[in-house]
C-alpha cells in the first residue's frame, strides 16, 4: 500500500522532472556569481589569476580581509558612514512622511490639490537630474564636508507619501470619527489608532529606502569630496582605484563586506522581504 | 436533454475525504437542486459533472456515456458560477461569444445565437459594454447568456444568486424556473439555502458531511423526512425534535402545534410558558419552555402574550419518530407505533 | 451665495471656518511640501535657468548663451548624441528583456510548490544588492583574461576566449545582461502577485468554454495582467534611461564610446570638464523633456489596452 502511493506520487511527479531540473539550473545562475564573489574573497592573489579558475580555493586564506582591517584607509570609518546614513534617512523619511500621508488622506484643507501636485510633480523629476544644482545649493551652504548632503535631499519621500497616503484611504473615516467620539486627540488618532492598521505599508516603504540608501553609489559619488564622509560603496570602489594590477580577491572581499550584511538580513526574512515587495507591485 | 449519472465516486484532496463512494442518478430535464450546509460536497459534486474537478475515483455518466476523464470544453455543459467569472477584460459580447468561438461556431449563427440570449436575458443595449460598468444584477444576467449561448445539455448553478440583494434573488429565482419551463433542459443547481431549493427544484438532494441524506421532491422532503437531518434543515423554524425516555426522538412541526388554555386528548399534551413572542403578520412565532425542553410553535393566533400558561397540542397524524442515531421509524414498518405514541402520553404527566 | 472659502476647507457646524483643525492640516503636509520644493523642485528650475548660462562650480552664472549649450549638444559636438542612442539601444534591450523573461518566470513559478517559493527567493536575491556590487561581480566573471570564470568555461567547449566587457562589439550587450539578471527576481514577483489575484473561476470558466491553454494565456491572462505590464513598462523604462552605477563600474563608458551613456555625459560635464556646467545642465534638461514625452507616449497609445479593474 505505501509502495503503490510512493510509486503513484513518483508516477505524478515525473513529467515535472525536466523542468524542475532547469528550474534549479536557473537559480544556480542566480547564486553563483555570489558564491564566486565569496570563494575569490578567499583565494590568494596568485590563485585569483590562476588558469583555470579554481572552484573552492586551494590555499583558503583570510589575508585579503587582514589587508583591509590594516590598511591605513579606515574601513569602519565608511561603515559608519553608511550606517549613519541609512538609519537618518528611514527616520527623517518617516518623520516627514507620515504626517502628510495622513494629512492627504483624511483631511481637507485649502490648496490640498496643489500641495499634492507637488508630490506628484517631485515623483516625476529624477535625482540623476536635479543632483548639479543640488550640489551647488550645499556647497553654497558649506555643508558638502558633511553627511547632510546624503541624508536631507531624501528627507521627503515622494513616492513614499503617494504610498502611504493610498493606505490611509482606505482605512474608513468612522474610525477617526469613533476614536474621536471616544475622547482621542488628533496626534493620538494619527499614531495609534491609523499608524498601526498601515504597518506593512510602512514596512515596506522603509524596506525600499533601507535598499536604496545602503547601496548608493551615484549620490556619494558626486556628493562627497572627502574620504571622511565617503560610505561603503566608495570605499569598495576605492580598492580598485587604488589597485593597479586590479587585485579582484581584494575588491570582491571588500564588496563581501558590502553584501553580506543585507544577504543574510534577507536570508532569515526573506519570506516577509518578498512579500513587501510583491506587495508594492499591485497597489 | 441529458441524464446524469454517479457510479461509486470518491473524491478526495490529499488526504481528506470530501466524497465517499457515492451514487446518484440526475434525471434528464429536471430542476435538481443540491443542497446541505457548507463542505458537504454538493460544489465539489457540481464541479465533477462540469469536469474541473475530476473524480478520484469513480465514474461519472452522462446519457450512459462515460465522461469521467472528458475535458470540460468538450462537454455538452455549461456553468453559472458564484462570482460570474465573467472575463472583465472582454466586452459582454466577447464574453458570451468566446465559447462558440472555440467551437468554431460560424459567424453569421454566433451573431444570431448571442442576439437571441441578449434578447432573452435583456442585454441587448449592453452588448458593446465592459463588466466592469455594469452591476451585480447585470453580470448575473450575462453569466446566464454565456451558459444560455452555448445550448448546453446541463446548466450547472453554483449558488448563482447568493451575491445579490434579497429582492433581486426572489425575482430571478422566478425567471430561473421560468427559464427551466421554456429550454425543458436538465438543471443541476447547488445552493446552500433551503428556500432557494424548496422553491426551484422538482427535485432536491439533500447532503451533509459527503453523504446523500434524502432524495425527493420538495413536497416529500417536508412531509416525509427521512431523519433528523433532512426534518430540520427543511422549514422555517425547523421540526422541534425531543428526546424520549427510551431514547428515541419526537418530532413535530412548530406549524402543527395548537395552543390551547385546557388540555385535550392529543396524544402530545403538555404544560409551558411563552418565553418569546414574534410577530410575523399572518403568522405568530412562541417559544414555549416545558420543564427542560423547548419548542418553537407557529400561529396564527397572535392573541397570546409571554408569561402565558397554555397546552401545547400535536394530534397523532403530525407526530414523527427517529431511532438513536436519527433515522426515521415510519408507521407500516413493523415499529409499533401505538407503543411510541404511548411513551409520549406517558411523557406528558411530568 | 457667494462662497467666500473654496468649499473644501473645514467649518464648523455653524459655517464657520474651522482655524485649528486647518493649521494642523498644514502643519502636517508643509514639512514634506518644504523638503521637496528645496530639494527637488527648485534645483530643476534652477537647473533650467542654468542651461542657458556658461560657468562653473563657483560661478554658474558666468555669462549667458541663450540656447547656445542645447544648439552645441544637439548639433556641433556628437557626444550627447552618441550617449543617447547608447542610452535608447539599452533601454530597448533591457525593457524587452525583463518584461518578457519576468512574464515568463512569473508564469514559470505560478504553481504554490516548494521549489518555487525557494525560486522566487534566489531570482529576487540581486535585487537588494547593490548596483555597484553586482557590476563588481559581474566584471570580475566576465575578465576578458583566461583567468576570467565565463571564458575558462568557453574554454571547456573550445571556444573563446571573449572580449567581453573590452571589445565594443559585446561591452553594452553584457551590461544589459547584468541588469536583467538583478532586476528579473522583481518583476517577476510583481507579476507573479498579479498572476495569483486572478481568480481560478476565470480559468475555469474558459476550460468549459472550450479555451485551450495558449488561447487562454493571451486572451485572458495576458489582458488582465496589463496594468502592471504597462507598469513595469513605464518603471523599466525610466529606470534604464537613468542607468549610471553599473556602466560606470563596468566599462566607464568604453571602449571608446559604445557605453557611454546620458547621465555619463551629464556627470562628466557636470563635474569632470571645467566650465561645462551650462552643457550639463542642458543635457540634464532635455533628458527630463525625453522621459516625459515618452511616458506621455505610453499613455496615448497604450492606455486604451490597458484593462483597469
Amino acid at each position: 500500500m505505501e509502495n503503490l502511493q510512493l510509486k503513484r506520487r513518483l508516477r505524478n511527479y515525473l513529467p515535472k522532472l525536466p523542468m524542475d531540473l532547469l528550474k534549479i539550473a536557473m537559480m544556480l545562475v542566480f547564486v553563483f556569481p555570489f558564491y564566486w564573489m565569496v570563494i575569490t574573497s578567499f583565494k590568494p592573489y596568485i590563485e585569483s589569476i590562476q588558469t583555470p579558475p579554481t572552484l573552492w580555493p586551494v590555499t583558503f586564506t583570510f589575508e585579503n580581509y587582514e589587508t583591509i582591517f590594516s590598511s591605513s584607509v579606515n574601513v569602519w570609518q565608511y561603515a559608519q558612514n553608511t550606517v549613519v546614513v541609512t538609519l537618518s534617512v528611514i527616520v527623517l523619511q518617516l518623520a516627514i512622511m507620515i504626517p502628510a500621508a495622513y494629512g492627504f488622506a483624511k483631511r481637507n484643507f485649502p490648496l490640498k490639490g496643489l500641495l499634492f501636485g507637488v508630490v506628484l510633480v517631485a515623483f516625476m523629476i529624477p535625482g540623476q537630474i536635479t543632483y548639479i544644482t543640488t550640489y551647488l545649493m550645499f556647497s553654497k551652504a558649506r555643508l558638502i564636508n558633511s553627511l547632510w548632503p546624503q541624508i536631507l535631499p531624501f528627507g521627503a519621500n515622494a513616492f513614499g507619501i503617494f504610498m502611504l497616503r493610498q493606505a490611509f484611504k482606505q482605512l474608513p473615516d468612522e474610525i477617526v470619527e469613533s476614536a474621536r467620539l471616544d475622547g482621542a486627540g488628533e496626534l493620538k488618532i494619527m499614531f495609534q489608532i491609523m499608524l498601526p492598521m498601515c504597518k506593512s505599508s510602512i514596512i515596506t516603504i522603509a524596506m525600499f529606502s533601507f535598499v536604496d540608501t545602503w547601496n548608493s553609489y551615484f549620490w556619494p559619488l558626486v556628493m562627497t569630496n572627502s574620504e571622511q564622509y565617503r560610505p561603503l560603496t566608495m570605499y569598495v570602489e576605492k580598492i580598485r582605484d587604488v589597485e593597479q594590477g586590479l587585485d579582484w580577491s581584494l575588491i570582491m572581499s571588500a564588496n563581501c563586506l558590502l553584501v553580506l550584511p543585507v544577504l543574510i538580513v534577507f536570508i532569515f526574512a526573506s519570506k516577509k522581504i518578498i512579500q513587501a515587495f510583491a506587495y508594492n507591485g499591485m497597489k | 436533454m441529458a441524464k446524469i449519472e454517479f457510479r461509486n465516486v470518491t473524491k478526495s484532496f490529499d488526504k481528506t475525504t470530501i466524497i465517499e463512494n457515492m451514487n446518484l442518478t440526475i434525471e434528464d430535464g429536471s430542476f435538481t437542486v443540491l443542497v446541505g450546509p457548507s463542505g458537504c460536497g454538493k460544489t465539489t459534486l457540481l464541479r465533477m459533472i462540469a469536469g474541473i474537478g475530476p473524480a478520484t475515483s469513480g465514474q461519472v455518466l452522462m446519457d450512459g456515456k462515460d465522461i469521467t476523464d472528458l475535458e470540460p470544453g468538450k462537454r455538452d455543459v455549461a456553468m453559472v458560477f458564484q462570482n460570474y467569472a465573467i472575463y472583465p477584460t472582454m466586452t459582454v459580447r466577447g464574453n458570451i461569444e468566446f465559447g462558440l468561438k472555440n467551437r468554431g461556431v460560424p459567424k453569421e449563427e454566433r451573431t444570431r445565437r448571442i442576439l437571441d440570449v441578449a434578447r432573452s436575458v435583456g442585454m441587448v443595449e449592453y452588448l458593446d459594454r465592459k463588466p466592469s460598468t455594469l452591476s451585480g444584477g447585470q453580470r448575473q444576467r450575462i453569466a446566464l447568456a454565456r451558459a444560455m449561448v452555448k445550448q448546453p445539455k446541463v446548466f450547472l448553478m453554483d449558488e448563482p444568486l447568493s451575491n445579490l440583494d434579497a429582492k433581486l434573488r426572489v425575482s430571478m429565482r422566478t425567471e430561473l424556473i421560468e427559464m427551466h419551463r421554456q429550454l425543458k433542459t436538465t438543471f443541476v443547481y447547488v445552493t446552500h439555502d433551503q428556500v432557494e431549493a424548496m422553491s426551484m427544484a422538482d427535485r432536491i438532494v439533500l447532503m451533509d458531511k459527503g453523504r446523500i441524506q434524502q432524495q425527493a421532491s420538495p413536497e416529500t422532503l417536508y412531509r416525509d423526512p427521512e431523519n433528523v437531518f433532512a426534518a430540520q434543515f427543511v422549514g422555517t423554524p425547523p421540526m422541534n425534535i425531543l428526546l424520549m425516555r427510551n431514547g428515541k426522538r419526537l418530532g413535530f412541526r412548530p406549524e402543527s402545534v395548537q395552543l390551547a388554555s385546557e388540555p385535550s386528548e392529543d396524544p402530545f399534551c403538555r404544560a409551558g410558558e411563552i418565553v418569546t413572542r414574534e410577530m410575523l403578520g399572518s403568522e405568530t412565532l412562541y417559544k414555549l419552555r416545558m420543564g427542560t425542553d423547548t419548542i418553537m410553535i407557529k400561529s396564527g393566533d397572535d392573541s397570546y402574550r409571554m408569561g402565558d400558561k397554555l397546552f401545547a397540542l400535536v394530534p397523532a397524524s403530525k407526530l414523527f419518530f427517529f431511532n438513536e442515531d436519527g433515522q426515521r421509524i415510519r408507521p407500516g414498518s413493523g415499529a409499533d407505533m401505538n407503543a411510541l405514541i404511548r411513551t409520549v402520553r406517558g411523557e406528558n404527566l411530568d | 451665495m457667494i462662497k467666500l472659502t473654496p468649499s473644501h476647507a473645514p467649518r464648523l457646524g455653524n459655517g464657520r471656518l474651522n482655524w485649528k483643525e486647518m493649521a494642523s492640516s498644514y502643519a502636517m503636509v508643509l514639512p514634506a511640501i518644504a523638503f521637496l520644493c528645496v530639494f527637488t523642485l527648485y534645483p530643476m528650475i534652477d537647473l533650467f535657468h542654468m542651461s542657458f548660462y556658461r560657468g562653473n562650480a563657483n560661478n554658474p552664472f558666468k555669462s549667458f548663451e541663450g540656447l547656445d549649450n542645447y544648439k552645441w549638444i544637439l548639433f556641433t559636438q556628437p557626444d550627447f548624441l552618441v550617449s543617447l542612442k547608447n542610452t535608447a539601444y539599452y533601454t530597448l534591450a533591457v525593457v524587452v528583456l525583463l518584461i518578457s523573461l519576468a512574464l515568463i518566470f512569473a508564469v514559470w513559478m505560478q504553481k504554490d510548490r516548494r521549489i518555487n517559493r525557494i525560486a522566487q527567493s534566489v531570482f529576487f536575491t540581486p535585487h537588494l544588492v547593490a548596483t555597484l556590487s553586482c557590476a563588481f561581480i559581474w566584471q570580475w566573471l566576465y575578465n576578458s583574461e583566461s583567468y576570467g570564470l565565463l571564458n575558462s568555461v568557453l574554454d571547456i567547449f573550445g571556444l573563446g576566449p571573449v572580449r567581453f566587457l573590452d571589445s565594443s562589439a559585446t561591452a553594452m550587450n553584457c551590461v544589459v545582461a547584468m541588469n536583467v539578471w538583478k532586476g528579473i527576481g522583481y518583476y517577476a514577483l510583481i507579476i507573479l502577485s498579479a498572476l495569483k489575484s486572478i481568480p481560478n473561476e476565470i480559468y475555469e470558466a474558459a476550460r468549459l468554454d472550450n479555451s485551450s491553454t495558449l488561447k487562454t494565456f493571451f486572451r485572458i491572462t495576458l489582458p488582465m495582467l496589463s496594468p502592471q505590464l504597462f507598469f513595469l513598462l513605464i518603471t523599466i523604462t525610466i529606470g534604464s534611461f537613468k542607468v549610471f552605477d553599473s556602466i560606470r563600474i563596468m566599462t566607464n563608458g568604453g571602449p571608446g564610446t559604445s557605453t557611454q551613456v546620458v547621465t555619463m555625459f551629464i556627470y562628466n560635464y557636470a563635474f569632470v570638464r571645467n566650465n561645462t556646467l551650462g552643457v550639463a545642465s542642458a543635457a540634464g534638461v532635455l533628458l527630463m523633456i525625453i522621459l516625459m514625452l515618452i511616458t506621455l507616449v505610453y499613455f496615448r497609445a497604450l492606455e486604451r489596452k490597458v484593462h483597469y479593474q
